[in-house]
């Protein structure tokens, strides 16, 4: 202990204290009114969805397919292309941003050369403009074939995804405290044993909500299906012809000057929305219980 | 002792008589000869040499960052996970140099156990927990591995605790079960040396006291290594201790002669609390 004491002014007002608060004050109005407008913005883009998209929701819009105008047609098989297209695109990509996010993690330390080189090209890919992705697409599975498909739709889908899949779950991973892969090596287990059975199990549900993450920002992407799965009036199946999707044909329909067209444009825009809210929701929840 | 003559003999054997720590053990489970580790340049062994008898507790202390864990984590080739750390000399387990290169990891760490300073349970059940490391190494029906996992479970007295929630998740355990669960998990490979890493650093007294008798009933079977910052600890669980400082070992002994009487002044001052 020293014997020297703190020179203190007592209860005097202190003008430089003052001077904080108020500037405190300022900060503080200043932030929240930020974060109002923001929440402005998207409840006004709710708001807009809502009261268009809702009057053109209906039944005949979630069950019939796509028609002429004037013709009472609906959305069927673009929601259920859209629905085809991205669980493809999740299939593919997902074992890829896995393995590299496990791969970068657990085997590429800062000092690695090539683990340094993929996790920038990772991350460069993640800024790429999805249109560029689509004609990147366009040029090796559509042109040479000579026909616009679903499943060049998905390639470009997941070329999208995979990135963000990388960086969740190498960072996912990379949370996981080094104790237990010592534990796991101490009890004789191999890399990759200790990899998947201790270290991925451990972080699964922040790599799955990276991949959840993933599939909300791909399933609202149109740029790149344009130049590859194209879109399609009818009903179809088959991956290897042109497939109709959600965001596509708001596109389509938005710009249209038929009256039913422009608002199941809306009904559409709508269900993306709620699709892509009911994900994020869903990543929290698992969040939560992570 | 003058070896050779008669009379060095029966000084020898009058000395092991009266002194049952060799006594007991004439066994060397651990034997490090002239051992030196390097962290990339940092010199952080110096030329270490020491015996870890059989079946008995030999405690490691010293002030932080003289070493104790660093060869600690020797014996089972811990340090093997990180590029940069390496180690010259011998570690003779078994007859064998355990810094061999072409030495099989798996095997050696399954004879030679690991129990950590925090508890690691595995984000799984608590009878997964065992079974995890016991599935590594062996093959067996499910009524053998039960009866495993009961075993190990009642010697590390946790098996009254948890019988009635093996299915549930190990996290869910406190502080001290979780790290008698860590011990039981060791222990379930049937390995022949348990190494324990400050063990109880993270617990409380009572949990402390528990994991001490415990090893207590453990060196019956096994070989320990214990790194402790509890002098009170070393004193209470341990056979021999040896005393580290700065990379170096100053003095191994039996603990009752560590205690009452070190050889060195450097372990006097350290054991009295005066620097460390």
């Amino acid at each position: 202990m020293s014997d020297t004491t703190v020179p203190t002014t007592g209860w005097k007002p202190n003008p430089r204290a003052a001077r904080r608060r108020s500037a405190d004050h300022v900060a503080t109005a200043f932030g929240m009114v930020m974060a109002g407008i923001l929440v402005l913005v998207l409840a006004s883009i709710l708001w807009t969805l809502l009261s268009r998209g809702l009057a053109g929701l209906s039944a005949a819009a979630i069950m019939k397919p796509m028609g002429p105008p004037g013709s009472s047609s609906g959305l069927a098989n673009a929601i259920v292309g859209s629905l085809i297209q991205t669980f493809i695109a999740l299939l593919m990509a997902t074992p890829l941003g896995l393995g590299c996010g496990i791969y970068l993690s657990e085997y590429g330390a800062e000092t690695n050369r090539f683990a340094s080189c993929v996790r920038f090209v990772s991350d460069v890919l993640m800024s790429v403009p999805s249109i560029l992705v689509g004609l990147f697409v366009y040029q090796v599975m559509v042109a040479p074939f000579g026909h616009f498909s679903a499943l060049a739709g998905s390639v470009a889908l997941a070329i999208l995804a995979v990135p963000i899949i990388v960086r969740t779950t190498e960072d996912m991973l990379r949370l996981v405290p080094t104790s237990m892969r010592e534990a796991g090596a101490a009890l004789g287990a191999t890399r990759w044993r200790v990899t998947l059975s201790l270290c991925l199990r451990s972080a699964k549900t922040g790599v799955l909500t990276g991949i959840l993450l993933a599939l909300a920002r791909v399933s609202g992407e149109t740029a790149p299906l344009l130049f590859t799965s194209l879109g399609n009036q009818n009903w179809s199946f088959s991956l290897n012809k042109p497939m109709a999707s959600l965001p596509v044909t708001i596109y389509q329909y938005a710009g249209a000057s038929y009256e039913d067209w422009v608002q199941l444009a809306w009904a559409g825009a709508l269900l993306v929305t709620m699709g892509v809210l009911a994900i994020n929701i869903a990543v929290r929840v698992s969040a939560r219980r992570g | 002792m003058t070896p050779g003559t008669m009379q060095g003999m029966i000084q020898d054997s009058m000395m092991t008589e009266t002194d049952p720590q060799v006594a007991k053990s004439p066994e060397v489970a651990l034997a490090v000869r002239n051992l030196n580790f390097y962290y990339g340049e940092n010199h952080a062994l110096h030329d270490i040499s020491v015996d870890f008898p059989a079946r008995r507790v030999t405690a490691m202390i010293g002030p932080s960052g003289c070493g104790k864990s660093t060869l600690l984590r020797v014996f089972n080739r811990m340090y093997d996970l990180y590029p940069g750390q390496r180690a010259t000399g011998e570690v003779i387990f078994d007859g064998r140099n355990v810094l061999d290169r072409d030495l099989d990891l798996n095997i050696l760490r399954a004879r030679v156990g690991m129990v950590f300073q925090k508890p690691t349970p595995f984000p799984m059940s608590i009878y997964d927990n065992i079974a995890f490391g016991v599935r590594l190494h062996e093959k067996m029906n499910k009524a053998d591995m039960d009866a495993r996992v009961q075993d190990v479970l009642t010697r590390v007295a946790l098996w009254n605790e948890v019988r009635d929630r093996l299915n549930a998740p190990a996290s869910g355990l406190s502080g001290g079960q979780q790290q008698r669960l860590c011990i039981a998990r060791s222990i379930a490979t049937r390995p022949e040396v348990l190494l324990l890493d400050e063990p109880t650093s993270a617990l409380d007294p009572i949990s402390t006291a528990r994991i001490e008798e415990l090893l207590d009933e453990l060196k019956e079977e096994f070989t320990i290594a214990i790194v402790t910052h509890n002098m009170q600890q070393a004193a209470r669980c341990a056979d021999q201790v040896a005393f580290f400082y700065m990379g170096r070992l100053i003095e191994v002994d039996s603990a009752d002669r560590m205690f009452t009487n070190p050889k060195q002044q450097q372990t006097q001052d350290y054991i009295t609390g005066r620097f460390g």
